[in-house]
């Protein structure tokens, strides 16, 4: 059912959170309307956006200070506004939504590659932007590959 | 075919499975002018990384710098005089312009219209000289600062006589041979074909998506700079074929004149920067969006206090979002015009590369 027939595109925000299901309300801050929560599952929040029409518009990633991990802000536009959704990353990896999203397919791709994060349930095509090398060199102050539940990394699955 | 594309001169690959002449799939390798962009700028600091970000693209060097800048001046508070915001809507059509007659050029070569080719590259070269007359500079041209721009327009309305000698060439044959000619229609209508579900989901941005019926467009979405105060039209084409970006680029060639015009008239006077000589920033993350001449370019910026570089830079480009669509546009199509189709994207690889 085409969510933007039934909520006029007004209320579009006001009605994301009811949406998934969660209380929290949106918190405007560094040009992004931002909504945080502890219960926000990622495949979810991908599934609403669907339903909503945002355009997906990029993920970055961020490598927290000391061993606070990595943090994963996902940014999709609804009509001219920009909306945050952050994830901190338990065990260096997180649910691919390539399978909801097609846009998200390179931005993926480059976040494996330079910070070594494991999109799982996706395959990975040769490495975007260094073919051949070890993912994590780019942008990650130290360059170990995630290893999945296999032993092996994403990159290693791929050429086994 | 590739990594060296056969008109563009910049490195990426495309490996396509034909039938014949058919193409059936295709897949795409970028990378090849992988340079860590984004990893350098959190070794330079608030004044370098600003010289470090005009380099991400030769064509919309402005543009970054412009994003850049927007995203410092949330994380210092600064608000740019109403004078730094004409200025910087200015010079961001004239790179728009610069960008799409330059385009312009290579897709004439490409469809073999070898004579357009020289005309767009004159036009374009004029372009410059007014960007030049600006800022002293034809491709890296330093206007953007935190908090403004660096230079003023002392003359705006001996720059709108450029503008205007400009615009009647364009009218006189851009324009015209682009929208009625044969040979363009024969060479482009029809053909790489991206449809407006396939533009929606790959994530599409700028004249890309616009040919393909999404109305999308920064500058009246959500506006920046001087924006809000100008009267302007977003071309939309629903055919989503080469001819239709190619449509809309020569129309926005227009509204870009349109949009010069009234920016020059109407420019406020008073300063051009905030004038702050010590730059505070608070901790925090700041998003700005810009709508280059190829589409969305967003930066995320990160900074601690008191500290001299930012702490991480994302630069999500145009060229990133609109690439992986070329696998749609080239499937069906005929080798022969895979070069075309690639173009009719404009795509950067600089920018993508970072």
């Amino acid at each position: 059912m085409n969510a933007v027939a039934i909520i006029p595109e007004q209320n579009l925000l006001q009605a994301i959170p009811e949406k998934l299901g969660i209380s929290e309300r949106w918190v405007e801050k560094g040009g992004v309307h931002w909504l945080a929560s502890d219960t926000l599952h990622v495949r979810d929040l991908a599934a609403v956006m669907n339903k909503c029409h945002a355009r997906f518009i990029t993920i970055t990633a961020y490598q927290m200070p000391g061993d606070q991990g990595l943090r994963l802000e996902y940014h999709w536009d609804v009509n001219g506004n920009v909306l945050g959704f952050s994830f901190q990353l338990a065990a260096n990896s997180i649910e691919s939504i390539y399978d909801l999203c097609e846009a998200v397919d390179w931005i993926e791709r480059e976040i494996h590659e330079g910070f070594a994060i494991d999109f799982t349930g996706r395959e990975y095509e040769p490495l975007l932007l260094r073919q051949g090398d070890t993912p994590g060199v780019n942008l990650r102050e130290t360059g170990t590959p995630n290893k999945t539940a296999t032993g092996l990394s994403a990159q290693e699955e791929v050429k086994k | 075919m590739g990594p060296y594309h056969p008109a563009l001169e910049e490195p990426y690959k495309l490996d396509m499975i034909c039938e014949g002449e058919t193409v059936i799939d295709a897949k795409l390798h970028i990378g090849f002018n992988f340079r860590g962009i984004e990893h350098l700028a959190e070794s330079r600091n608030y004044i370098q990384v600003i010289a470090l970000m005009e380099r991400v693209c030769g064509i919309c060097s402005n543009i970054h710098t412009l994003t850049l800048c927007q995203a410092m001046e949330q994380l210092t508070n600064q608000t740019p005089p109403p004078r730094a915001q004409y200025i910087r809507v200015v010079v961001a059509e004239l790179e728009r312009l610069h960008s799409h007659v330059l385009w312009a050029g290579i897709a004439a070569k490409l469809m073999g219209f070898k004579t357009m080719f020289m005309t767009c590259f004159e036009i374009r070269e004029k372009v410059m000289d007014v960007l030049q007359a600006i800022s002293g500079n034809r491709v890296n041209y330093s206007m953007n600062s935190i908090g403004g721009v660096n230079r003023d327009i002392d003359d705006p309305l001996a720059v709108l006589a450029m503008i205007e000698q400009l615009e009647r060439e364009m009218v006189r044959t851009v324009i015209p041979i682009f929208t009625t000619s044969t040979t363009a229609r024969s060479r482009c209508a029809g053909i790489g074909v991206l449809t407006n579900q396939r533009a929606i989901s790959c994530g599409t941005v700028g004249p890309t998506a616009r040919a393909s019926g999404l109305p999308q467009d920064l500058r009246r979405a959500a506006p920046y700079a001087a924006y809000s105060e100008m009267e302007f039209e977003v071309p939309v084409q629903h055919d989503g074929d080469v001819r239709a970006r190619l449509l809309v680029r020569a129309l926005e060639i227009m509204e870009s004149c349109k949009i010069l015009r009234q920016a020059l008239t109407k420019m406020p006077s008073g300063d051009i920067n905030t004038g702050d000589a010590k730059i505070v920033f608070s901790t925090g993350t700041a998003t700005s969006r810009v709508e280059a001449p190829r589409g969305e370019v967003m930066y995320s910026v990160s900074w601690k206090e008191n500290s001299r570089n930012p702490s991480r830079v994302h630069v999500r480009t145009p060229t990133f979002a609109n690439m992986p669509a070329i696998r749609w546009m080239v499937m069906g199509a005929r080798l022969a015009d895979t070069p075309l189709i690639q173009a009719s994207i404009d795509p950067c690889y600089s920018c993508t590369d970072r």
